[in-house]
Order: structure tokens, then C-alpha cells, then sequence
């Protein structure tokens, strides 16, 4: 049982729980996506694919401009970009919407991959300096509290970003009028649309959402933590992140907590030089885990009424 | 609308008879849909400052041996597509079988890396073994490997009804990382460090058609190198079973109608939960199959080129565009096998990067899912046939089983 000992040892030291919190907010930004679209209806498996997208234009803007936060803006708008094309495939033309999420995510592999030949030939894509990047931010006098300010207040901005985002997403979906009407189009879309709700502008808002926050979630991946993009660089995070999303039964805290324990598994992951497990048998977890969940292990996990299905009015 | 098209009906004229024409509907769709890839792949090209007539034509070159601009081997090009469409054969229909049932199975991909890895350590740990006993084992090894990894989704379909889209996404990754445990390091790795498994055992090999032998010469080239080996007629074999299991069984009765609507095959007597979880065993059989002939025929061990392996999500397109017909996954391998041929060569010749290729299927993918010709075809009543009924309510594997049925069925 040593390597318990030793993962024992690396959990009481502040920075795998730094390291944890970051590899946390980098599935939170999709996950919290992933929660908004499918709360309205409409099946978003293409995070990992709006993620590849922005991660790749920020650092094409980052190199460009040398402003990080235009990489980051861009790299945003890249990922809402790729979302509106699954909106206007899932929504407008009613397709299958699990059929345009794979095509977004086999698109976005495939283009960022051409564009990088393209821009950038045989060579590698270059690195964002040290002052283009997404800055740490220490957040004085909190930051100076042994081990907690090292964990929460020495982050990076989009670390604080993405927390603000979370209360922000679960204060607006359970406690406004427009997360009612999120919920009610994606539980019921026939009812909301006689209650006067226009579904397919909060569809189309929420899918648009969706792929804004997993751009960021990639910008923050390309300028944030690495300096350079590496085609398929997001490497799975996409689908954790709908992991997750899943194994917080589609709630933004419920999808946090998950993000925090595949994310403290990320972080014991990169720690490996310490630990004695395979790296690779730890990067299962988070799948075996959510299948875990979905046999109904700890509860069951029930997507809203009207998730993936497309919306047509009667009248019609 | 429905005026016009009622004129037009009445209209004399040359008119196909209603079997043929029924046959170029069922074509119009999914040509329709790689002629709009193409073209939106071209105006890609275009805006990148590249020549998208060079680049379809290294693809064409590399796909099927025509038109090639540098001298590249027509014979050697058009094996090197049929090497690439085999695996895809099986993987196809582990796709197109469940889509019947009304089931989603994104998960051909990690069912097709179970079926490898099962394959190799069969065919490393007994590599002593002679052919006629060590290749079924290898080959039922992976139909077995492939069979768990999609029976876990299918019963926990069947009993607790957790999503198989989300559970087969899954265990996709669980595969992933499971072979580079395997052989990074791990317990199947080469000693001296490579990334890759020892080789299998030549009893477990799939023999080539050409023999090995640099003396032969065929074509202009040594035997040895054209790679198309008899795992082409398993997987053609494997095609044919599926459209026999599928309209001549009474488990394919069974499979359709749980497709068509589980509500009225459950009044049918038939058991929707035991169909369920029969069907993704199958499938997952037919892509661990496929998992251990590329083995078995082609590589010999794993490597990390499996950690990139896109097999599984091509047999996904193969399936759609295929409408979950025996011979239209015949016709979408050719594609999906020619175009994966093509990018290499379009890269040298034309300097097109191959990721195009995914890019095409990418859209493939977007333009079969939405359907973009029914509403050309609602702008354009002239351009095919009537527009059908409303979209179909449910999502996914309606796109099989409602909207297309494909070939034209005897048993119904």
C-alpha cells in the first residue's frame, strides 16, 4: 500500500491542490456550457471541438497582436462561432444533434490542422511570450494565508473568471426569469412556446453560450497554462467536461464538484514522479467514474425532458 | 407546393420505373451530401490560397489511381484504399446495427481498440502457436474483447437506461488509455523503450493475397508491398451476414422493430431490454473484429499510431452515409478508404495539408445530419422527390430507422 502513502504525502502539499483547481476551471468553462445548452434541449457533445477551436485562434491572435487579451477575445469568439454552426445545424435544420456534434468536433481537428499547414508550413506554431500571456494574478493580503492563499488567490485570471462565471450561470438559471425559461424550453418546449417564449431564440442563445465559454476554456489552455497550440491539443477535456456536466446532473455546482475531483486527479496525474501508479491508469478515472454514476451507483443522473430533441412548431 | 409537384407528376415524359427511380432517391441523398463537401471544402481551399482542383485531383490520385501527376503507382494507390476500407467494412456496421434498433453507438471506435489489444496479447502470449488454431483464436479474442466493451453500454441501456451515446463516449477514452498503459511502459511494451507492443506471433497473422516475395514483380513493383491481405474477405463476408442478419432473421425483425418504436414491439412480445443489449453485443463483436484483423492483416503489434486511431469515428460517417445498408457501407468504405489514401498524396503533390480529408467528412457529416437537400428540395419542388413528412420528433438513430429504409425490403 505504499503508493496510498504517497499519495497521502502529495495531497497535503498546497500546490497539487493549485495544480487541481486549475486542471478544474479548464473542464468548468465546457461543463458549464454543456449545462446551459442542454438545459435548454439542445445535445452538446461538441465541447471538445469549440475548446480546439478557440485554444488554436487565441494563440494565432496572441501571436499576431502580442495582446493576450485579445487572444483570449478572439479564441472566445471562435468557439461561439463553431457553436452557432451546431445551433444552425441542430435548431434551424432540425438535424440529428449528436450526428453535428461528432461532425463539429471531427471539423475543428481537421481545420485547425489545415490552417496550422497553412499559416504556419512545416514548422511548429511558434510560442507566445511570456508578457502575451494570460496573466497569474496574486490577489493581496488573502494571498499571503498559508496554503489556502496559495491555492485560491495566487490563480490565474481566468481561474477567478471562471469561478465568478459558475455563481453567476447557477444564479441565472435556477433564480431568474430567463433560467426558467432555459429550463422550460428544454423540459417542455410545446408549452413554453404557448407561454410566449420564443424556443429557438433561447436555443440559439444557449448553444452560442455554450461554445463561448469552451472557446475561453481554450484560450485559457493555449495562452493561459501552455504558451504554443499542438493540434488536438484539448486532447479529451471536452468530454470530461461532458463527464462531468453528466455527473453533476446537469447543475453548474453539481458539474464544479465533478470538475474538482477530475481535475484533483489531473493534478496527481501530472505529479506522477512521486506516485507509483500509472499516469494512464489515473487518466481512465474520470470516464469509469461517470460510468459509475450512469449505472445509477450514487443516484440516477436525468438529462432534462427535451434534450436532443429538435423543436417544430405545429403550425408548421 | 404540393400543387406543383402534382402537375409535375402528370407531366409525360421519360420516367423511370418506380424501382430504379426508387433506388436514385435512395442515392440522391448521400451524393447529394458529398458533392456538397466537395464544394464547400473546395471554397475552403480557395479562401487558404490553394488550388482545389490539384488537391482533388492528389485525391483522386491517391484514392483510386487516376489522374496522378507524378508518376505515383495506380496499382499500389488503389491497394493502399482497399487496405484503408476494410477495417471500416466491420466498423460500418457496428455502427449501422444498432442505428436499426433506434440505438446510437459512438463507441465503434474503443469496441475497434478492444478487439486489437485482445488480438495481441493472444497473439504475443501464444505467438507459438500454428495458424489454424492461433488466427480464430486471435479473431475471436477481439470479437469477444469488442463484445464486452459494447455489451457494458448495452446493458446498462437496457436496465437502468443510461444514455449509450454518453456511456460508449466513455469507454472510448477507457480504451484510449488503456493502450497506452499497455504499451507505454506497461506490461505489453517492447523492451528498450518504444512506444509498442512486441510483435504477434506469425501464426496469427492474416496472410496477404501477393506473396512476400521482392522477386515477383507485379505492376512495376515487388509483391511484397501491395498490403491487401484476406481480412478483405472476412469483412466482406462479415457486410453480407449483417444485411442476412438484418432482413432474413427473426432477430433483425426483432432489432427493426424495437427500431421503429419500442412501445409496439413491446406489445409484440418481443423483449425490447434483451434486444438491446443482443444488438450492442454484436456490433461491438462485428467492430472488435475489425479491431483484430488490422492487427492481424496489417500491423502485427500495437503501436501509438492506435493512440490516434479515428477508425471508429469514420465507420460513424461510413454508417450515415451508407443510409445502414449493407451496400451503401460497401460504397461509403470505398469513399472513407479512398480519401484517407488520397490525403497522403494530396499532400506531396498538391501541398494541401490531409487534415482536408477530415474536413470533408466533417462536412459529410453536417450535411447527411441536416439534410440540407430536403430543403433544397422544398425550394426546388423539380429537383427530386416530394418533400417527405415533418422531421421525425425523436433524435438520433431515426436517421436510420424512420427517414431511410434502405434497401428495398423483401421481408416486411
Amino acid at each position: 500500500m505504499s503508493f496510498l502513502t504517497d499519495i497521502g504525502h502529495v495531497l497535503l502539499t498546497a500546490d497539487l491542490w493549485r495544480a487541481a483547481l486549475e486542471a478544474a476551471v479548464l473542464l468548468l468553462l465546457p461543463a458549464l456550457g454543456g449545462v446551459i445548452s442542454e438545459r435548454s434541449g439542445v445535445v452538446n457533445i461538441a465541447m471538445e471541438g469549440m475548446m480546439l477551436t478557440g485554444a488554436f485562434f487565441a494563440v494565432v491572435a496572441d501571436l499576431a497582436w502580442q495582446n493576450p487579451w485579445l487572444g483570449a477575445l478572439i479564441g472566445i469568439l471562435a468557439g461561439g462561432l463553431m457553436a452557432l454552426i451546431h445551433a444552425v445545424v441542430s435548431i434551424r435544420f432540425r438535424a440529428d444533434q449528436i450526428v453535428s456534434g461528432i461532425a463539429i468536433n471531427i471539423f475543428a481537428a481537421g481545420l485547425t490542422l489545415f490552417l496550422v499547414q497553412r499559416i504556419y508550413g512545416l514548422q511548429d506554431v511558434g510560442h507566445v511570450g511570456q508578457s502575451s500571456l494570460l496573466p497569474y494574478i496574486n490577489i493581496p493580503l488573502v494571498d499571503q494565508i498559508p496554503f489556502l492563499g496559495r491555492v485560491l488567490f495566487q490563480q490565474n485570471v481566468v481561474v477567478y473568471a471562471a469561478i465568478i462565471l459558475l455563481v453567476l450561470v447557477q444564479i441565472v438559471l435556477f433564480r431568474t426569469r430567463l433560467g426558467l425559461r432555459i429550463r422550460a424550453v428544454g423540459e417542455h418546449p410545446q408549452a413554453a412556446d404557448t407561454a410566449g417564449i420564443n424556443v429557438y431564440a433561447i436555443r440559439y442563445g444557449a448553444v452560442i453560450t455554450s461554445g463561448l465559454l469552451s472557446g475561453l476554456a481554450g484560450a485559457f489552455l493555449a495562452i493561459g497554462i501552455s504558451n504554443t497550440f499542438v493540434p488536438n491539443m484539448t486532447d479529451g477535456r471536452g468530454y470530461i467536461a461532458l463527464a462531468a456536466m453528466i455527473f453533476g446532473k446537469w447543475r453548474p455546482l453539481g458539474a464544479f464538484v465533478a470538475c474538482l475531483i477530475f481535475g484533483l486527479g489531473q493534478a496527481i496525474y501530472d505529479a506522477n514522479s512521486v506516485i507509483h501508479v500509472s499516469q494512464y491508469l489515473l487518466s481512465m478515472l474520470p470516464y469509469i467514474l461517470t460510468l459509475v454514476v450512469l449505472a445509477g451507483v450514487v443516484g440516477r443522473s436525468i438529462p432534462p425532458a427535451a434534450d436532443g430533441l429538435p423543436y417544430a412548431p405545429e403550425n408548421e | 407546393m404540393a400543387a406543383s409537384s402534382a402537375t409535375l407528376g402528370k407531366t409525360p415524359g421519360p420516367r423511370l420505373p418506380s424501382g430504379l427511380r426508387r433506388v436514385a432517391g435512395g442515392f440522391a441523398v448521400p451524393v447529394g451530401s458529398v458533392a456538397f463537401a466537395f464544394i464547400i471544402g473546395a471554397v475552403i481551399v480557395v479562401v487558404t490560397g490553394g488550388d482545389p482542383f490539384k488537391a482533388y485531383a492528389g485525391l483522386l490520385c491517391g484514392g483510386f489511381g487516376l489522374a496522378c501527376a507524378n508518376g505515383e503507382n495506380s496499382a499500389l494507390q488503389i491497394s493502399t484504399t482497399i487496405v484503408f476500407l476494410t477495417p471500416l467494412l466491420m466498423a460500418g456496421v457496428a455502427v449501422a446495427l444498432p442505428f436499426r434498433a433506434g440505438l446510437f453507438n459512438i463507441g465503434a471506435e474503443g469496441q475497434f481498440l478492444a478487439g486489437a489489444v485482445a488480438c495481441t496479447i493472444i497473439g504475443v502470449k501464444f505467438s507459438s502457436l500454428p495458424a489454424p488454431i492461433l488466427l480464430p483464436m486471435v479473431l475471436l479474442g477481439g470479437m469477444v474483447a469488442g463484445a464486452i466493451w459494447a455489451g457494458v453500454p448495452g446493458v446498462l441501456k437496457a436496465t437502468v437506461g443510461a444514455h449509450e451515446v454518453v456511456t460508449t463516449i466513455m469507454l472510448n477514452y477507457v480504451a484510449q488509455w488503456l493502450i497506452r498503459y499497455l504499451i507505454v511502459g506497461g506490461p505489453l511494451q517492447l523492451p528498450h523503450g518504444f512506444s509498442a507492443s512486441p510483435p504477434i506471433g506469425v501464426g496469427a497473422r492474416l496472410p496477404s493475397f501477393l506473396p512476400n516475395d521482392n522477386t515477383l514483380i507485379i505492376f512495376g513493383l515487388p509483391a511484397g508491398v501491395y498490403r491487401v491481405h484476406t481480412g478483405l474477405i472476412i469483412a466482406i463476408a462479415a457486410l453480407a451476414l449483417f444485411a442476412v442478419l438484418l432482413w432474413r432473421t427473426a432477430l433483425g425483425y426483432e432489432i427493426r422493430a424495437v427500431g421503429q418504436s419500442q412501445k409496439a414491439a413491446r406489445y409484440a412480445g418481443i423483449n425490447v431490454s434483451r434486444t438491446i443489449i443482443v444488438t450492442m453485443v454484436i456490433a461491438g463483436a462485428f467492430a472488435g473484429l475489425a479491431g483484430a484483423i488490422q492487427i492481424a492483416g496489417v500491423d502485427h503489434n500495437l503501436t501509438d499510431k492506435y493512440f490516434n486511431d479515428t477508425t471508429g469515428f469514420d465507420a460513424i460517417a461510413v454508417a450515415l452515409l451508407g443510409l445502414g445498408s449493407a451496400v451503401g457501407i460497401l460504397f461509403a468504405s470505398i469513399l472513407f478508404g479512398a480519401l484517407h489514401a488520397g490525403g497522403s498524396v494530396m499532400q506531396a503533390d498538391a501541398g494541401i495539408s490531409s487534415s482536408l480529408v477530415q474536413v470533408l467528412q466533417a462536412l459529410i457529416l453536417f450535411s447527411i445530419a441536416a439534410n440540407f437537400l430536403r430543403v433544397l428540395r422544398v425550394r426546388f419542388p423539380t429537383f427530386g422527390r416530394r418533400p417527405q413528412a415533418p422531421a421525425p420528433e425523436t433524435a438520433g438513430a431515426t436517421l436510420m430507422t424512420e427517414s431511410a429504409k434502405a434497401p428495398p425490403s423483401e421481408s416486411t
